[in-house]
Formats: structure tokens, C-alpha cells, sequence
């Protein structure tokens, strides 16, 4: 694989306003993604993890500019993303395509698959009917969809099939990035795996980048090249799959690992059940120190008053917390 | 094509537009498919009405009040001697273009501000709906009154009063429909595929807001009858036109001595309103029938 880095994103920041008690009183913020950086490599997947409400989906949505950021950069390909104009980052939505969670919210009930899977080249390009028509009949054949079932509408698909077709319209414009947003979560297990190796194959044939959004480790472990675990909006850990799941460094990353479920009996006992208690704090009003200190078995003083920056511990494996050391230790 | 190992063969079902499974729930209304009917009979006498039964409405032909049946006039003559069959057909025309442009105004009118204020949020919305709400206050009649009198009675200004007072709430529907949508993935999807605004609001969100609307445009065809009934019926009308409230109002003093001059075209708002209302009814289960079970 190339080492040519494909996106990069810097100091991104999403905030929503919100107003508690009504009235007329200042809004405050809530900062739902918070300084977040990373950067992925062509051909490479990168995985999001974290508990719901970690600012992860947003993230996603931040950089496909699908929800407004306040602040930061997305270096696709050497532009910035978020600086364009609006006609310039509609045109620009084709080298960046997105799979959406929910198989049976994100396909248009109206329009029969084939219309669907035409939306983003009816929006972006300048083909005729005939060479749409071309591209919609490659990309059925390579999600496996058959060339019949191009007249019928979402209602009339399984799950399964449902997904597919939305990764054809992903497919469509020839991105280079894809952004998977818990692409399989909504699916059971068994066609799960179809859709895992489905997009595992389309990434290998059209060398694809993937930005993947998941809180199922065992689906991350399947899929990616390197992993970034976000709590609370921040970004906590980041490394590669290797750095992460052999040597998880911050308390909450190894909390997340020992909830894997295992059905190997020996992993089973060998790993020990690391509980987190308590909940996440209030994202509106949050902790001066380190956002998990309230829940993290070994946390300091310094870590109640002092917000950990994310620095790189080990050739590129970074970590935000004051417990870990120039040895790359667990604190746990 | 290679063959997909995923999916056999046989299990192709047929491919069926939304809308024909809805026309397949609304043809097990009875109620609305009896009324379906006799409103096609009721628009096809409006329009090959005066060809096949040509007697000018404003002719006096018999001696007054001849009542129903008697002399040879099917529904009998009106206090001029006029003949009342032929003020029926003739008014049909007025009642169902009136009825049905109006609907179309309002809903035209109901679905650019709705749809605007539900896509576009903030200070649009805001100064929307308060206009909006500035109309929903007004009394109807009056203001509508107000307009043909200042305006004249000409038959497009009666349509344009009627569907000024009653878009309001095509407007509401519309935009609460748009507020549902616009936080849908596929609408997402759209933006994410590259959609521009306008393709958003009128190609993706639109046809599946269309339902409700529907529904209530189809509503509002009846309702529009009534009004431009009740505007004639008070002589806010094209003298030189019949309709079928204009007959109930030119003979409402002889109620007494000849209420068949009244009641018949009070039967025919009465009949051609209720099938539209059946119909819209039948219409709102077949195309939401999510909201059946109450």
C-alpha cells in the first residue's frame, strides 16, 4: 500500500447550541466533536470507536460536510474541504461518499434502486443517459445486486440487499473516499459479514479509502488499518489496530477492549472485566480535567484538574493521558 | 451480468409503484369507491351536460314553480320560469372549475410557503408562519367578501378569494411534513450525493410529503364548493354565470311556496360535497395507513 496520506483533518470542532430553562438567557454549546485530528492513508481504513454519544456519527458528518463545523480543516486530496464555496463543495461531494447506518431510512421510498443508485451521478456529472445507465448496470453486478431488480423499489429489498444498494450509490462517482457511518449495525449478524467482506473486496478492487464509524470492535478488528477512540467529543487514543487492541494505553480504550465479548473460553478468562462506573459527564457543563476522571479506576489529581492533550507515546500511537509515560505503559 | 449467488432466482417480485398499492387499499373503501363514482357522473353531467341537454339556463321557458316532473322539466322551473335541470348542469360547471382551481391556489400557495419555511428553518420560517398565522386569524367569509367586493365578482377573482383564505393550512401540513423529512437519511443521502436545495425541497422531500397534501387539497376542493356557494348565495357572484349557490340564493324568498327551487341545488352541494369528502377520507387511508388504527 501506498503511504500517500489521502485525508487529513485537523482541529475539527462541531458545537450545537443549546439553551437550558428557555427564555431568553445566553446559549451555551455543547461541543459534540472537539478538536479532532486524523489523518488516513489511500487504500487505508480508519476506524472510529466510542459509546453513543462520543461524537463520533458527527465527526462523520463534520467532515462530509454534512453538518456545519466551527472550526478546523479536511484536507482531501490537498484541498480543504470545509473552506470551499457551496457549488465548489457540492461538486467535491464526489470524491467523498457516504454509507448511512439505517438501511431503511437513507434509500428514497419514492424512486425505484436504479434511480437511487443514479442520484449522485444525475447530480454531479455531465453523462448521457447511456453511459449512466452503463455505470448503474456495474456497479448491481459488483454489490451483487441482479440486473432485474433494478425497477423495484427500497420496500421490496431485505435489509441486506437495502445496504447494498447503498453502497452502489456510494460506489457511483468513483470516490476515493468512503465514509461508512455503522454501516452494518442495523444488520444481523450473518449479513453482516456479506456486507463486511463486500466492502472488504471493493476496497482492494478500487482501492478505496474508508473512514469507519463503529462502536463493534469485533467489526473494527475485521476491517481496519488503524483506530481512533473518541470519548466525550475528544479523540483519546489513536494507533494502529495492532497498537490498540495488543497495547490499549488509556483506561477507557482498555474498558472498551475487556467488553469485547469472546466465545473462546481461555481469552475469556484470561482477559480481566475492567468496569467503568458512573456515566458520562454533562457535555454542556464539562469537568475542568480529563473527561473520563470521573470514571477511570486510577485516576489522579492532576487528571481532575489538568485536560490531558493527545501527544504521540510510541512512533505514532498517541494518547491522551497524564498516566501514561515515554514507556508506553498501561496505568492500569 | 454474472449471477449473484445471494439471491435465487424466482424470488423477483414485480415491481410496484407506492402509489398502486394505495389505489389498491382505497378500492376497498366502499363508501369511498360509491362516492368516486357518482362524482365522475357528477363531472361527466357538468361537462356533456349542456351538449346533450341545451336549454340556456337564464331562458324563461315555462310558466314559475312548475314543480318537478310536471309540464316536461325533470326538476321543475324556478320562480322566473327558468329551467331548474339545466341551472343544475350549468352550475355544476361553475361549482367544480371554482371548487377545483380554488384548491389548486391554495395548495399552490400552502406548499411554496410551507415547503420554504420547513426546509430552510430560522428567520424564514419564522417570518413565514407569522404571515401564515396572520391569515389563519382573518374571517374567512368576510375577507373573501371584502375582496370580491372591492375586486369585482368576476369568476377568477371568487377563486383567487377563496384559495387566499383557506391555503393556510396546506401551509401548516406542508411544512410540519417538511420538518419530519429533512431529518431523514435519504435526504441526507441526497445532499451528500450532491442535491442542490431546490432539488431537495421539490424532487426528494416533496413527492413524500405529498400524502397529507393530497388529502387535504382533496378536501379542500369540497370546502371551496361551500364558500363559493355561500358567496353567491349572498349575490357575491358573476351575474352573468350559474351556480348552483346563486340558485338557492335568487329563490330563497319563495322557500315556503316552492322549496324544491331550493332544495334540489341544496341536494347538489350537499351530494357533490359529501362524495368529495368520502373520497378525501378514503384517500387519507389508503395514502397514510399508518393512521388507521384509531
Amino acid at each position: 500500500m501506498s503511504n500517500e496520506t489521502l485525508v487529513s483533518v485537523e482541529n475539527l470542532g462541531v458545537r450545537f447550541a443549546v439553551k437550558r430553562g428557555g427564555g431568553w438567557g445566553k446559549a451555551s454549546y455543547l461541543y459534540a466533536v472537539d478538536d479532532v485530528s486524523f489523518e488516513i492513508k489511500r487504500g487505508e481504513t480508519l476506524a472510529i470507536v466510542g459509546e453513543s454519544g462520543s461524537g463520533k456519527t458527527t465527526t462523520a458528518l463534520a467532515v462530509a460536510r454534512l453538518v456545519e463545523a466551527y472550526q478546523g480543516k479536511v484536507n482531501l486530496d490537498g484541498t480543504d474541504f470545509l473552506s470551499l464555496d457551496d457549488e465548489a463543495s457540492r461538486l467535491a461531494r464526489a470524491k467523498m461518499q457516504f454509507i448511512f447506518q439505517d438501511p431503511y431510512s437513507s434509500l428514497n421510498p419514492r424512486l425505484r434502486a436504479e434511480q437511487i443508485v443514479r442520484e449522485p451521478l444525475d447530480s454531479l456529472s455531465t453523462m448521457d443517459e447511456a453511459e449512466k445507465k452503463e455505470i448503474v448496470d456495474r456497479l448491481f453486478a459488483e454489490v451483487g445486486l441482479r440486473p432485474e431488480q433494478q425497477r423495484l423499489f427500497p420496500h421490496q429489498f431485505s435489509g441486506g440487499q437495502r445496504q447494498r444498494i447503498g453502497i452502489a450509490r456510494a460506489l457511483a462517482t468513483q470516490p476515493d473516499l468512503i465514509i461508512c457511518d455503522e454501516a452494518v449495525s442495523a444488520l444481523d449478524v450473518a449479513v453482516q459479514a456479506q456486507i463486511l467482506n463486500l466492502l472488504r473486496k471493493l476496497q482492494a478492487d478500487l482501492n478505496l479509502t474508508y473512514l469507519f464509524i463503529s462502536h463493534d470492535l469485533g467489526v473494527v478488528q475485521h476491517m481496519c488499518d488503524s483506530i481512533a477512540v473518541m470519548y466525550m467529543g475528544r479523540v483519546v487514543e489513536h494507533g494502529t489496530r495492532m497498537d490498540l487492541f495488543n497495547n490499549p494505553l488509556h483506561p477507557y480504550t482498555s474498558a472498551l477492549l475487556s467488553a469485547v465479548p469472546s466465545v473462546d473460553k481461555a481469552r475469556r478468562e484470561a482477559t480481566k472485566r475492567i468496569l467503568i462506573p458512573g456515566d458520562p459527564p454533562d457535555p454542556v457543563n464539562l469537568p475542568a480535567g480529563c473527561r473520563f476522571a470521573n470514571r477511570c479506576p486510577v485516576a489522579q489529581d492532576i487528571c481532575r484538574s489538568q485536560d490531558p492533550a493527545l501527544r504521540d507515546v510510541k512512533g505514532g500511537h498517541k494518547v491522551a493521558c497524564h498516566l501514561v509515560g515515554e514507556d508506553a505503559v498501561s496505568p492500569l | 451480468m454474472t449471477d449473484s449467488p445471494l439471491i435465487p432466482k424466482e424470488e423477483i417480485p414485480e415491481a410496484r409503484h407506492p402509489f398502486a398499492e394505495a389505489w389498491e387499499m382505497f378500492r376497498r373503501n366502499h363508501a369511498a369507491m360509491v362516492a368516486l363514482v357518482v362524482l365522475i357522473l357528477i363531472i361527466l353531467a357538468a361537462i356533456v351536460g349542456p351538449y346533450l341537454y341545451p336549454v340556456d339556463p337564464f331562458d324563461m321557458v315555462w310558466a314559475p314553480f312548475s314543480p318537478p316532473g310536471a309540464d316536461g322539466f325533470l326538476l321543475g322551473t324556478d320562480y322566473l320560469g327558468r329551467d331548474l335541470l339545466a341551472a343544475l348542469i350549468h352550475g355544476a360547471r361553475v361549482s367544480i372549475v371554482i371548487g377545483l382551481a380554488a384548491a389548486v391556489v391554495s395548495v399552490v400557495i400552502g406548499v411554496t410557503v410551507g415547503a420554504l419555511a420547513g426546509f430552510y428553518r430560522g428567520w424564514v420560517e419564522e417570518l413565514l408562519m407569522r404571515i401564515t398565522e396572520f391569515f389563519q386569524v382573518l374571517p374567512t367569509l368576510l375577507f373573501s367578501m371584502v375582496i370580491v367586493a372591492l375586486f369585482g365578482a368576476s369568476l377568477p377573482m371568487i377563486t383567487f378569494a377563496i384559495g387566499v383564505v383557506s391555503w393556510t393550512a396546506v401551509a401548516r401540513i406542508t411544512r410540519s411534513e417538511f420538518l419530519r423529512i429533512r431529518e431523514l437519511e435519504y435526504v441526507t443521502a441526497s445532499r451528500a450525493s450532491g442535491a442542490k436545495n431546490g432539488k431537495l425541497m421539490f424532487r426528494v422531500i416533496l413527492p413524500n410529503a405529498l400524502p397529507p397534501i393530497i388529502v387535504q387539497a382533496a378536501l379542500m376542493v369540497g370546502s371551496a364548493i361551500l364558500f363559493e356557494a355561500g358567496l353567491s348565495f349572498l349575490g357575491l357572484t358573476d351575474p352573468n354565470v350559474v351556480s348552483w349557490g346563486q340558485v338557492i340564493g335568487s329563490n330563497r324568498q319563495y322557500i315556503l311556496d316552492a322549496s324544491f327551487t331550493v332544495t334540489i341545488p341544496g341536494l347538489a352541494i350537499f351530494v357533490t360535497v359529501l362524495c368529495i369528502s368520502l373520497v378525501g377520507d378514503g384517500l387519507n387511508d389508503a395514502l397514510n395507513p399508518k393512521l388507521r388504527q384509531r
